[in-house]
């Protein structure tokens, strides 16, 4: 492994040096800042400006814009960054190298630039791309910039420079693949473990999860486990761990029966950590158990596997935990930032988190103690019928808020813009087992069910954007995907794929690896040589997969579960949600994003008056300030109002009615942020998608209309 | 003088080549044989992410249907051809030639019902980018 910068750091310095020294000069108040991923280590995602408003929202203009594509050796479709913004510099990752950058924050000019070069490591690198974004630290004297590349390493950059910061870890790096208190197989370099999201710095802690690949199809039982860990920012050194998945005499080890916990992985925290600094409290989402849909090899209940698990700032020691999903079969993860809210309910108040998930419940606790602020009650469920598969008998069900997405599958929902369409949609449904959320997934069979049909699931409700939280209002803001379905079904690994008795596959089709978008693509990965298709196996030669594995023939995904190209289910097809914690109301709901081009001019509903329908997508995070709710569509539409492109839309905070939106080229893929800076409020949003590589927008208005 | 009747006819030809190129995908602008070898390819390198017929898979879009056309309805085909060139097949991005991806295109827009003709699709992007994608035909 080699490192370098992509250009010189100095001679980028020097070349800005002028520049810079302004930018820095410049002091703004921290509600003008964004100096974390989520706003703060509460993750709120709000910022009280209120420059940019009701009244002026649809004059916003591109005040600058930053193309990534020179940064990696490939442009990247898939930008899913937020940037931060400290003393007038916007600190960012982005391109196929996940390079950190530093840009004017009020002219977009590029700083400084920093990648590193992995080589077969990052190659190996089973979360590729751009990344999440960065941390900031500063103790008043120096700032660091904090981020972890593809290949797992955690660097720490001087936020003025660019440069490594030689003291910390070995020469700027801590390898977190070693002092995990486990053996990362099978090599250093392919060992698959790896992180997207932004590092968190509270009090002189940096806090460090793992991801792992896509796991419906895992090669192994034994997977690697994604423990979390907390650094000393200065040094690098190790201060505490967290076993995600018990040791032996550790507290919930023998929730894994038959010994599972020795063998069994994944169980990481791969999206956002947050903090409360003063209780000294971190608050954990723990994703699935090494296997998504399929559990035989790990009976029990498997903590902590999606558990919301609460530790000590100082220690890594557990403080309480809640199991949100018992002996996980659905992929629902904890997919996204706990929000931290400090609330009033029956007039008591409350220091609460409220946790955001794929299964469109938000569960609400103290996070004190860890007690639910409203029940939680534990309910029978389905038992299914896949061979060796252990079932929990109950799951928990918050009573309150109610569930804000669509989280099961009912003949209600299903398309009924006519007649015909529904009979189709019909037809459809009798090949899948449908049911409340927590149907279990059922073996693939073709002369019986070929899968369970699920929403609320893998790509269900809340993802990785997560949710905002307004602390003036005590109200929580979520988008939701409310028409993501996901067929889950399990067929009989072959031995030279899996050493799991199941995993994610359909009948009728080869049962291979599947891959997650962006490995492979990152700019380690080897650009491949164009033989001649002959010298590569020759037209005919078994279909492979990345892994060398006999290619599938694809799944009833997204695409196949249609009628005419409609969606099965009906809209709204997407939501943004406002949920008031101190009564767990839903205080108002809205489709989000304009009616599919797809929708709006199809021949079978001509002549129908269908309002807005929302958008379909599991990747929208909101921003709020202090009047407006803004996301960004996650489709591009042709309308009558506007050309070709996706919107950036502002909602009224109180009522959810729509108060603004301006033009963007393409759908908005990473959450938006905004900030303040000489007077001027802006917007920065990471956009990508179809033929437009990834860029960051930063919108503000126009001088007349400040 | 015969060299400089050449150089007047220079701009002549270009008028034909650009005249005589088909400015939408409603116009053939592939073969039945090149979608043929397209399809070939694309059930080696495509259908294990984007599923049997290009209608979508776990994780990745369809590209088939009204969703997919709508999403490239106003653009050109060489930005398809560029976005498919520069990152796909997402294992190996650029593992296919530019011909193989021209052949795959050509399957892609036989899947969406667009009509083939007796030209092949070239595998020049700057030809491609002056053929319109149009979900209707104008």
């Amino acid at each position: 492994m080699t490192r370098k910068c992509f250009w010189g750091i100095i001679g980028i310095a020097c070349l800005t040096g002028g520049l810079m020294g302004g930018a820095w000069a410049q002091s703004s108040p921290k509600d003008g800042e964004w100096p974390t991923y989520g706003a703060d280590l509460a993750n709120s995602k709000y910022r009280p400006l209120d420059q940019i408003n009701a009244s002026n929202f649809n004059k916003l203009e591109i005040a600058w814009r930053f193309k990534t594509d020179s940064l990696g050796n490939r442009p990247e479709f898939k930008l899913e960054g937020t940037p931060l913004m400290v003393n007038g510099v916007v600190y960012a990752t982005g391109g196929s190298r996940r390079a950190a950058i530093a840009l004017d924050a009020a002219t977009g000019e590029l700083l400084w630039v920093h990648g590193e070069h992995e080589g077969a490591r990052g190659a190996a690198a089973p979360r590729q791309l751009s990344g999440r974004g960065l941390a900031y630290w500063s103790d008043g004297k120096v700032e660091r910039i904090l981020y972890v590349t593809p290949g797992y390493r955690l660097i720490e950059l001087d936020a003025k420079t660019g440069a490594i910061v030689p003291s910390f870890g070995k020469d700027g790096s801590v390898d977190l693949k070693l002092d995990d208190d486990q053996t990362i197989l099978p090599d250093l370099t392919t060992g698959e473990i790896g992180l997207q999201s932004a590092p968190v710095v509270a009090k002189d802690t940096v806090i460090i999860g793992a991801a792992f690949r896509e796991g419906m199809t895992p090669k192994t039982m034994r997977n690697n486990k994604g423990y979390v860990r907390g650094f000393d920012v200065r040094t690098g050194k190790r201060l505490w761990i967290f076993h995600t998945i018990p040791v032996k005499g550790e507290e919930g080890y023998d929730t894994w029966l038959d010994g599972s916990a020795e063998y069994t992985g994944n169980t990481g925290v791969w999206t956002q950590i947050s903090v409360d600094e003063q209780l000294g409290l971190v608050y954990l989402p723990v994703e699935s158990p090494t296997g998504d849909y399929y559990g035989g090899h790990r009976p029990g209940n498997d903590l902590y596997g999606e558990s919301l698990v609460c530790v000590d700032l100082k220690t890594g020691k557990k403080k309480w935990h809640y199991q949100l999903v018992h002996h996980p079969l659905w992929d629902m993860d904890i997919s996204s930032a706990p929000l931290l809210a400090d609330i009033n309910v029956n007039g008591r108040a409350i220091k609460a988190v409220a946790q955001p998930t794929k299964q469109g419940f938000l569960y609400v606790f103290d996070r004190v103690t860890g007690q639910p602020v409203w029940p939680i009650d534990e309910k029978p469920v389905e038992k299914g019928s896949v061979p060796g598969e252990w079932y929990a008998p109950t799951q928990p069900f918050p009573s309150k808020p109610r569930n804000y997405s669509r989280n099961g599958v009912f003949v209600d929902d299903l398309i009924d813009f006519t007649p015909a369409l529904r009979d189709q949609a019909l037809t459809i449904i009798n090949r899948y087992k449908i049911g409340p959320v927590f149907t279990p997934p059922v073996e693939s069979k073709l002369d019986d069910k070929i899968a369970t049909l699920t929403m609320g699931t893998a790509s269900g409700g809340t993802n990785w954007p997560g949710g905002s939280y307004d602390p003036e209002t005590h109200t929580v803001y979520a988008y939701a995907c409310n028409a993501c379905l996901t067929p889950i079904s399990l067929m009989a690994s072959p031995k030279e794929i899996s050493d799991m008795r199941y995993i994610a596959g359909t009948a009728g089709q080869p049962v291979t690896i599947r891959m997650g978008p962006g490995e492979n693509s990152g700019a380690d990965s080897p650009l491949p040589t164009r033989a001649p298709r002959a010298a590569r196996g020759g037209e005919n030669a078994p279909a492979r997969g990345g892994d060398g594995a006999p290619a599938r023939a694809g799944g009833g995904g997204v695409g196949g579960l249609s009628v005419q190209g409609l969606p099965l289910i009906k809209p709204p097809y997407s939501t943004i949600s406002a949920i008031n914690l101190d009564s767990g109301e839903i205080v108002w709901q809205v489709p989000h994003g304009d009616t599919p081009d797809a929708i709006r001019n199809h021949p079978a509903l001509k002549g129908l008056n269908i309002p807005r329908t929302g958008q379909s997508g599991y990747n929208i995070g909101t921003l709020i300030t202090k009047t407006l709710v803004v996301a960004g569509d996650g489709q591009v539409t042709t309308t009558d109002t506007h050309p070709r492109g996706a919107m950036l839309r502002a909602y009224d905070k109180a009522t959810g009615k729509e108060v603004g939106a301006v033009l963007m080229p393409a759908p908005q893929s990473g959450s938006p942020m905004t900030y303040m800076l000489n007077g001027k409020q802006y917007i920065i949003v990471a956009v990508s998608g179809g033929p437009y590589s990834g860029e960051y927008l930063a919108f503000t208005l126009p001088r007349e209309d400040r | 003088m015969k060299l400089r009747l050449l150089v007047a006819m220079i701009p002549l030809a270009v008028f034909t080549f650009w005249a005589q190129t088909p400015k939408s995908v409603w116009d053939g602008v592939y073969t039945d044989e090149q979608s043929k070898r397209g399809e070939t390819i694309a059930k080696e390198e495509c259908v294990r992410c984007h599923g049997q017929g290009l209608s979508g898979g776990e994780e990745a879009p369809p590209l088939a249907g009204a969703g997919f056309v709508a999403n490239w309805n106003g653009l050109t085909v060489g930005d398809l051809y560029e976005r498919i060139r520069i990152s796909m097949p997402t294992d190996a991005p650029g593992r296919l030639t530019k011909q193989e991806n021209a052949d795959v295109l050509a399957y892609m827009l036989n899947l969406n019902k667009y009509p083939a003709g007796k030209t092949e699709l070239d595998r020049q992007v700057e030809v491609l980018k002056q053929i319109k994608f149009e979900a209707e035909k104008h």
